[in-house]
């Protein structure tokens, strides 16, 4: 008798407890009296914008107006920017989770296997207002495998991705090859005993990868009876058709030139990671349209930060970079020192990089160098509601990200 | 070794500025921020023989035709920031010995190194050179220009404390409290024995056992005059206490001695011990830490900084020398965000300092009759987009940005792509 | 026989026969032995399920198995029975230890490849080896003898037990052991990373998918899709857990994973798709949340056990406890659970009838660290502890005692 009675108890509360969840979700929130620096276009003044259902419904000036029962947040003295995007992020610090060693070429071998959302570097970047990371395999293989792009917040990779083979990585330089040796004979017990050990092994080893896909491109075209070729090749086949975009890492003078080299040899195109010489070879950039992902520009030999794999990283580099017209990002990379991605801008800024282009290089520009613009990296009606409520202008070093938004849910940590 | 502290001792014991400048400057601003009193906009600086004669509002001074005139009238001027605490421009900081009270850092400092021209370039006009924080007993630090061909050329001011440590490097903490009482326990029983030798001659000799004329002729050891006058608390003592756990033992050692305590960060677990500290102290150059709470992983950010502003004690910032915390900006703009006022922040790398290094009637602030060390900015001295452009150090200029080769270097390298990678600073001269 | 002759050519299970007829001593002549103590829990209940207890009872051993239990006991089998009575203490299954590789690492990972899932850990075994006394020392009564987790793809593990002088294999092949942890990712070989584990298991489920032919060891991995064989996968930080929990679904099958450290970031995945975990040994200076594992496993309905080594089982159960987890569940983890996550319910974890003779005698609780452990007996045979001669008076009493 008592049993009918709880259950349409039971049912009525879970009901209940769906509307809740539902209009939680449907809640309008409007953030109001806000500066905002919407990313890409200039400054908002005493702006409002309003938010639901994780996307943003308007943004703009007095014209805006709150809708009836909305939430009003008033951002009076602060600063909204878009979420910040770090074009290239380190998920750990261990090398060995970030490489599959036993082959130097191995592209695809996918990065997203190896994210743990809990990482304390995830929430870290979020509390310094980073919303979305591309994460790409470690630099100690030839080619590294498959990046992705995620959010930094989420229970399970899954639901955390954006774009999950958004880039393949090929790296230049001598980290592929430290601390290999050549068979001398005797017992080989040791993996590095295969792998490159100059820069002219690093090279062939990228050469005959792209060699053995376009043989197989051909192939494919020809025989159809043919074995499929390896998961990797496959990969490969991706990057020379201009399915899938290369990153090749490179930092010092000459790697640069050798990757912009590789890349017209093969006819594929890439995008120049790390770059920190790219003031030397400007012109090259310029002339091919390559676009660079700027490590850690706050690295300077000014400061003793460590100058990486030959390169001479300078201040400079970034007024060169925008005098060219060549398209750019500024990421955290693989630069041991990097400072928070903000405080890389920053220090752009400080450089001579005008304020806009300096947050442009950390929100649009890198949504739109990972295809997602449509989605992230700016603020306007119908994108999602990733954005960061700071206490000053975001480029003063006085600046704190108050709270930072994924989706329309306040994700930061309060300090 | 001995000599040069000697030597030091007797040029410099007082205040003794050789005057750098020219007889007459004056600075023309846009804004000066004196730091003791009220900003002034439009106003000009005066110093004569490298000491300020006059500030005042450009309308209410006539500038003497015979000024060398410094045009900053769309610029920022301000007094050079003083360092209380540092241990750069050495060669080796750090005797391996653990108790070396008789070291002088003067035996050290090579004034052609790089750290004192970066010091120049972030506006620094005042370094007080200490031994690094590894030695037990370190030896006695200088205060110094950032600028000079000698280390006599540099100095402000000698006999200005003895650099202590609590630092345990490899060994416990225990040990290192250990060995520091005994340090002391042995200098006090050392001057004991002295004293009590002393006063067995002159009984002796009031009884007629050692004749009249004989004097009293031995002297204190030369290696441990220092430890000696510590003891006496005729030196001061500049004591770094790495972390919390080492600061109620602090604390202890500065009944008895005369000390200036240098923090490390890591403070939150001595919160309610802070209150206690009388005088200001020193800050390490690294403001913010992060600690994980070993149950629930929750990561917290503390700023020790904030901490001591929270126990309303003063305090000096320090400036690491390389990194982001190399700048001042970047150390005023760490403060801001936690909480503390600019001008707080301003202060603790000016007037707290000065005062700490007993020079707070020459330097700190922009007053007459102070020292003529002035830094000219290009803007707002919290802003990362601000730059150094001339740095006055009694009255005479000592850097231009529109000169640093090192700067030129950094900037200017895409023009010429295939130049040598590396310069070295001593071939560019000063 | 011939049922097994059969299947020599793909698993050579013959050996195993062999083996097993060699190994175990003939007890056909041996007399039946009467067990009695004033409570016997004959097995414990798993989630909702209450345990099945009897009072002032006894167990009818016949061939190192339980003959009958209780009420069921013919008069005459108990009239010639030797009677070993245990008076107040309490009698219950042994413990099972679902995963162990007994300190002989070495033995069973095969160190050039990573990827060798047929090989069979029974192979490894020494009847004779030393640690197989500690076993019943700690109330231990049979274990799963896993491959090492050094290898992606270890190999199949045997259910082995203890014995009077040398252990012996009760079946040779139980389960196929996987690992993704550290461990298994050596710089010697392949792979080094995670990525590079997850992508070799990958690729090798789907050939043994779709290939038409396939070698002994994607035969492996094809009884593991169709749900013959169990898969354990070892599997600590979220990565790992994440990396096997979608390997598997997948490719269709519902492992159990050991270690699993970090199970509570992904404990909904593993209370939806049927996954059962081996915890390794609680450790009383851990983390709270750490010590509370084993509840939140038992709240989200997930199966569990311990694995480690022997000596830490039962006090690991009675840590859980104290931090907040049921009594029946700890006692479960320890026995039953175990036996079910190896696919071993049928022959250990319980005193049903035609189940091994394997118990153990406690004087008081399980979980009461402070209780005396009085024996263990395995197949019949008191390998620990002491076996009390009992008066044949008492048995009408035991006849009116039941459930």
């Amino acid at each position: 008798m008592t049993r009918p009675i709880v259950q349409v108890l039971l049912q009525a509360s879970v009901t209940l407890l769906l509307t809740a969840l539902a209009t939680a979700q449907q809640e309008v929130t409007a953030y109001t009296n806000a500066h905002i620096l919407p990313g890409g276009k200039p400054t908002i003044s005493n702006a409002t914008m309003v938010v639901s259902g994780g996307k943003i419904l308007a943004l703009g000036g007095a014209d805006v107006k709150v809708p009836d029962g909305a939430k009003v947040i008033d951002c009076k003295g602060m600063t909204i920017t878009p979420g910040l995007i770090d074009a290239s992020f380190q998920s750990s610090n261990n090398q060995q989770d970030l490489n599959e060693q036993s082959e130097e070429v191995t592209p695809h071998l996918r990065i997203l296997d190896n994210i743990d959302p809990e990482d304390p570097l995830f929430r870290r970047a979020r509390n310094n207002g980073v919303t979305a990371v591309h994460i790409m395999p470690g630099t100690r293989n030839v080619i590294g495998g498959l990046g992705c792009v995620i959010k930094t917040y989420g229970s399970d990779p899954k639901s955390m991705v954006i774009k999950a083979d958004a880039s393949m990585r090929i790296v230049m330089g001598a980290e592929p090859s430290n601390g290999n040796r050549a068979i001398r004979g005797g017992r080989v017990n040791s993996m590095y005993y295969r792998r490159p050990t100059s820069r002219m092994g690093v090279i062939w080893s990228v050469r005959r990868a792209f060699y053995d896909a376009k043989e197989a491109l051909t192939k494919t075209q020809g025989a159809p009876g043919d074995a499929p070729p390896s998961p990797g090749t496959q990969i490969m086949m991706q990057v020379l058709q201009g399915k899938l975009t290369a990153v090749t890492t490179a930092r010092s003078e000459q790697d640069l030139r050798t990757a912009l080299r590789i890349a017209e040899e093969f006819g594929y195109e890439t995008v120049i990671d790390e770059a920190q010489d790219a003031y030397m070879v400007a012109d090259e950039l310029a002339k091919k349209n390559a676009v660079v992902m700027l490590g850690a520009p706050s690295a300077e030999t000014i400061s003793g930060s460590a100058a990486q794999d030959g390169s001479a990283p300078r201040s400079g580099t970034v007024a060169v970079l925008a005098s060219k017209g060549i398209r750019f990002v500024i990421t955290t990379g693989t630069n041991p020192s990097a400072l928070p991605l903000i405080r890389e801008a920053m220090f752009a800024h400080r450089f001579g990089l005008g304020p806009q282009l300096a947050l442009d290089a950390i929100t649009i520009e890198p949504a739109k160098l990972l295809g997602l613009d449509d989605r992230i990296g700016s603020l306007a009606t119908g994108k999602d509601a990733d954005f960061v409520i700071w206490s000053h202008n975001p480029l003063d070093p006085a600046a704190v990200a108050v709270s930072v938004h994924i989706n329309g849910m306040s994700v930061s940590q309060p300090r | 070794m001995n000599h040069s502290l000697l030597r030091i001792a007797i040029v410099c014991t007082t205040i003794a500025i050789p005057a750098l400048g020219q007889d007459l400057v004056a600075i023309k601003a846009k804004t000066i921020h004196t730091i003791t009193g009220p900003s002034i906009q439009d106003g000009v600086i005066l110093l004569q023989n490298g000491r300020i004669k006059t500030i005042a509002k450009a309308s209410d001074v006539e500038i003497p035709w015979s000024a060398t005139v410094i045009d900053a009238s769309d610029k920022i001027v301000m007094p050079t920031w003083v360092l209380a605490h540092s241990s750069g421009g050495m060669r080796g900081s750090n005797e391996s010995m653990q108790n070396v009270p008789w070291l002088t850092v003067a035996d050290a400092i090579d004034p052609a190194s790089t750290y004192f021209e970066g010091m120049l370039r972030n506006g620094v006009g005042t370094v007080h050179v200490l031994p690094g924080n590894n030695t037990l007993l370190a030896g006695s630090g200088l205060v110094v220009r950032p600028f000079g061909r000698t280390v006599e050329d540099m100095t402000v001011a000698a006999n200005t404390g003895m650099k202590m440590s609590l630092l345990a490097r490899g060994g416990s903490r225990l040990q290192k409290i250990r060995e520091m009482r005994r340090a002391i326990a042995e200098i006090r029983e050392y001057l004991a024995n002295f004293h009590r030798e002393k006063a067995e001659f002159e009984k002796e000799q009031a009884a007629g056992a050692i004749p009249e004329d004989k004097k009293w002729e031995k002297e204190i050891d030369r290696k441990k005059q220092a430890a000696v006058d510590l003891i006496e608390k005729k030196l001061k003592g500049w004591l770094y206490v790495p972390s919390f756990a080492e600061l109620d033992e602090a604390l202890r050692m500065g009944k008895d001695l005369d000390l200036n305590f240098v923090l490390g960060a890591n403070l939150d677990e001595a919160m309610p011990l802070l209150t206690k500290l009388k005088a200001a102290v020193v800050l390490d150059d690294a403001l913010e830490y992060f600690e994980t709470d070993p149950e629930t992983r929750k990561e917290k950010q503390y700023c020790s900084a904030k901490m001591l502003a929270d126990a309303g004690v003063p305090f000096a910032l320090s400036l690491a020398s390389s990194g982001p915390s190399s700048y001042p900006w970047w150390q005023f703009g760490t403060c801001v965000r936690n909480g503390i006022s600019r001008q707080q922040a301003l202060e603790a790398l000016t007037m707290v300092p000065a005062k700490m290094l007993g020079l707070s009637d020459q330097i700190g602030s922009l007053e007459v009759g102070k020292l003529g060390n002035i830094q000219i900015l290009t803007g707002d001295p919290l802003q990362a987009t601000t730059w150094v452009d001339t740095v006055v150090l009694e009255g005479a200029v000592v850097y231009e940005r529109s000169k640093d080769p090192r700067l030129k270097y950094l900037f200017e390298a895409a023009k010429k792509a295939d130049e040598p990678k590396a310069t070295s600073k001593k071939d560019e001269g000063k | 026989m011939q049922i097994l002759m059969k299947r020599r050519t793909t698993g050579a299970l013959l050996f195993t026969a062999l083996c097993t007829a060699h190994l175990c001593p003939t007890q056909l002549s041996a007399q039946d032995v009467l067990v009695q103590a004033s409570k016997i829990v004959v097995a414990y209940g798993e989630g909702s399920t209450a345990a099945t207890v009897l009072t002032d009872s006894a167990l009818l051993l016949r061939d190192g198995k339980i003959a009958f239990v209780g009420a069921d006991i013919p008069a005459e089998a108990r009239r010639a029975a030797r009677v070993v009575d245990y008076g107040k203490a309490t009698i219950s299954p042994g413990f099972v230890l679902a995963a162990t590789t007994l300190g002989r690492d070495a033995d069973l990972a095969e160190g050039a490849l990573a990827f060798t899932p047929d090989l069979r850990a029974a192979e490894a075994f020494d009847p004779w080896q030393k640690e197989l006394a500690q076993l019943a020392t700690a109330g231990v009564t049979s274990f799963g003898l896993a491959p090492s987790p050094r290898n992606v793809a270890g190999g199949i593990g045997a259910l082995a037990k203890a014995g009077k002088k040398q252990g012996r294999i009760e079946t040779a092949e139980a389960f196929v052991g996987f690992s993704l942890t550290r461990a298994a990712r050596s710089q010697e070989r392949m792979p080094t990373s995670l990525m590079g584990a997850l992508e070799m298991l990958r690729d090798s489920f789907k050939t043994a998918r779709v290939g038409v032919q396939v070698g002994p060891d994607l035969a492996v991995l094809r009884q593991v899709m169709s749900g013959q064989r169990r898969a354990l996968i070892h599997a600590d930080t979220f990565a790992e857990l994440n990396g096997a929990l979608d390997l598997a679904k997948n490719f269709n099958f519902a492992p159990v994973i050991i270690g699993a450290r970090d199970a509570d970031k992904v404990m909904a995945k593993l209370a939806e798709r049927g996954v059962g975990v081996v915890l390794a040994p609680l450790n009383p200076k851990a983390r709270i949340a750490d010590l509370e594992l084993p509840k939140k496993l038992a709240k989200a309905g997930v199966p569990f056990c311990f694995a480690g080594r022997p000596d830490q089982l039962r006090f690991s159960a009675a840590l859980a406890v104290r931090y907040g987890l049921d009594r029946n569940v700890a006692n479960a983890a320890l026995t039953r659970t175990p036996a079910n996550l190896i696919g071993a319910l049928t022959t250990v974890g319980s005193l049903r009838q035609g189940c091994g003779a394997d118990f153990v005698v406690f004087e008081g609780d399980l979980l009461d660290l402070g209780s005396r452990h009085v024996a263990t007996w395995v197949d019949g045979e008191n390998l620990h502890g002491e076996s009390p001669a009992g008066a044949k008076t008492s048995q009408t009493t035991n006849s009116a005692g039941g459930r």
